[in-house]
């Protein structure tokens, strides 16, 4: 089959690689409809996330159609149209129980490795590094889906897949960033980032209540995405814009009720310290570069909450932590606990009360990948979510 | 002490002496240092199953090469003696065996076992433990090998080093015990890995074969 291989930092190339096959009994294979580069994938290419082995297969969003179920699964069967969660849980282990489906205990073959990093393993991952299982993924024609008797979604309305294709992550952590952040009726959020999680954030903190939502970044193509969901816009590029001053005229000195960090670990800055945490990273004595972290921090409400979507990786310098703890804020962050959302959410695209697939610019094949990356890092050509077709020959 | 509080509605007995000798006295106690050539690795895990479908699981020593690392076989040879065969890298036929004799069985709640001749040296204990709150069991491992500094590196370098060994395989138990399988992604596709992703398969541990798995669970 072709896939999508991670060969050393932005190094991406459609290769030719065995088909992937049944090796434990709750296994399934699927055949890829649909799947996308994500906004995480850019922290890999861009080389920030360690365990990296060249040749792994990226690709964590992704829709199929199922090929074949190991000899153990049996909510699924061969044909059956199914969009799965980018992490993989177990269903049975203390975490799954408790619906903390992202700590799974039972599906990291490399457990020790994010033990030496983090304390404890939290679950595999698709195609995501070795530190978080080193599972191939789904940026390829064929994928292999550990414990498929429960994370896949069965889609059994014949909506397209592009409009339930983003239940796999992005839509998921769009609105656990926005439940995250405690949001009550009649509250302000404010939303850093509009790539795709920052704009399902600012459309979950409506849904949640949310009275006015202010949403933060400097390319006009997400600006506009992001007032298309109903949010207030401030572009921090734009010369005398300040983002602290702009949300504290927003909100009549107040500041809001909950912020949401929707960019994680390779925030731009225009100030100095955008200068000081590159130098320091490329020196290796910080490893991500938290500058929307620190606004964010800055910019919260008393006794506000900050929600963090965006993925941090390693350590983080200069973090403001006595202003967090004079002003008595709650933080909350981690990867996305799919398996609670995924149903809730499709009853919502099949009400029409979201259509996820209108942030969608690029629809590309398996070949244009590699060159797309470098379009995605680089935000070019006004993109804002690309999708591939891994069976088509040219692009729509 | 015991009365400085009274309101614990839901605190259970302090136990006076833990698995393994983590707690005496109501008092933490550290895993026993190596010295005199003697390793000593401890390591414990939480299982939502009963103490005595572990303690079963584990007893069935036959069934070893499900989920402990380069075991290749297991045969009982007596009612508390087994023989033990082990792979010991890359050669498929290079192993080496050993026989096990079982020194302490308490159903349900410990067993310890220490091996009789041939080519290993080590003895172990098992605890099975009720967690705190109903929540499953505490199975605790305590196993200690004689073997020099050296050979311990080595097996660091060739495979897997013998403590982290235990860790991994009480890690396999686990998923086992709960899924009825244990995570793999040997066997799956990849592009080209190079000099340096097959140097970071050797570092991360990847090139240990992982156990078979596939135990039938009871509904």
């Amino acid at each position: 089959m072709k896939a999508v291989c991670w060969m050393g930092t932005s190094d991406v190339q459609t290769l030719t690689v065995d088909d992937p096959r049944i090796l434990n009994p709750h296994d399934a294979i699927l055949k890829i409809t649909r799947t996308a580069i994500c906004g995480s994938d850019l922290h890999l290419y861009d080389g920030f996330i360690p365990t990296m082995e060249s040749g792994d297969i990226l690709g964590h969003e992704f829709m199929g159609v199922v090929e074949e179920v190991g000899k153990e699964v049996t909510n699924l069967q061969r044909g059956d149209r199914v969009v799965v969660p980018f992490t993989i849980a177990c269903g049975n282990c203390l975490f799954c129980k408790k619906k903390i489906w992202s700590a799974c205990d039972n599906t990291n073959p490399n457990a020790h490795l994010m033990e030496a990093a983090y304390g404890y393993s939290g679950s595999g991952l698709f195609g995501y590094s070795h530190m978080m299982g080193g599972y191939a993924g789904g940026q390829a024609q064929y994928v292999r889906v550990p414990f498929a008797n429960v994370g896949p979604l069965k889609i059994e309305s014949d909506l397209p897949d592009e409009k339930v294709l983003f239940l796999s992550d992005i839509f998921p952590t769009g609105y656990m960033a926005a439940e995250n952040s405690r949001i009550q009726e009649g509250d302000t959020v404010a939303v850093w980032g509009c790539g795709p999680v920052g704009i399902f954030a600012i459309a979950s903190a409506f849904m949640l209540g949310a009275a006015r939502v202010i949403a933060i970044d400097r390319l006009p193509e997400r600006l506009e995405m992001a007032r298309s969901f109903g949010a207030i816009t401030v572009d921090y590029s734009e010369e005398d814009v300040d983002v602290l001053t702009a949300i504290k005229d927003l909100t009549g000195g107040m500041g809001p009720d909950s912020c949401i960090d929707a960019v994680g670990l390779e925030a731009h800055s225009t100030e100095l310290q955008g200068f000081y945490d590159k130098v320091k990273t490329a020196v290796m004595l910080e490893t991500d570069r938290p500058s929307v972290l620190r606004q964010a921090i800055q910019a919260v409400r008393k006794g506000g909450t900050l929600s963090i979507p965006g993925v941090y990786g390693g350590l983080l310098d200069k973090v403001p932590f006595g202003a967090a703890f004079g002003k008595g804020i709650t933080m909350k962050m981690g990867q996305t606990n799919m398996h609670n959302y995924m149903k809730p959410l499709l009853e919502r695209v099949e009400k029409g009360q979201i259509d996820p697939s209108s942030i969608i610019s690029h629809r590309i094949t398996l070949d244009q990948v590699p060159e797309m990356y470098k379009v995605w890092r680089d935000k070019s050509d006004h993109v804002t979510k690309i999708v591939i077709d891994p069976w088509a020959e040219r692009a729509a | 002490m015991e009365r400085a509080l009274t309101e614990k509605p839901h605190a259970e007995t302090v136990p006076q002496s833990g698995a393994a000798g983590t707690i005496l006295n109501g008092h933490y106690l550290p895993p026993p240092v190596d010295k005199d050539g003697k390793q000593w690795v401890r390591t414990s895990a939480l299982i939502v199953k009963s103490t005595s479908e572990l303690y079963e699981l584990w007893r069935d020593v036959e069934k070893a090469p499900l989920w402990q690392e380069q075991i290749a076989e297991v045969l009982v040879t007596g009612p508390k003696t087994s023989h033990w065969v082990m792979l010991t890298g890359d050669d498929p036929d290079k192993s080496i065996e050993w026989d096990s004799e079982v020194l302490n069985d308490e159903p349900g709640k410990r067993v310890a076992w220490r091996s009789i001749g041939g080519d290993s040296d080590n003895a172990g204990e098992v605890i099975f433990e009720a967690a705190p709150g109903g929540r499953g069991t505490i199975v605790t491992v305590l196993q200690e090998f004689r073997m020099s500094k050296l050979a311990s590196t080595w097996e660091t370098l060739t495979g897997r080093n013998p403590k982290q060994a235990v860790i991994e395989n009480l890690r396999h138990f686990k998923a086992l015990a709960e899924t009825g399988e244990i995570p793999r992604i040997q066997g799956q596709p990849h592009g080209p890995r190079g000099t340096s992703g097959n140097a970071k398969k050797s570092i991360y541990g990847e090139k240990v074969a992982t156990p078979a798995g596939e135990h039938q669970l009871a509904s």
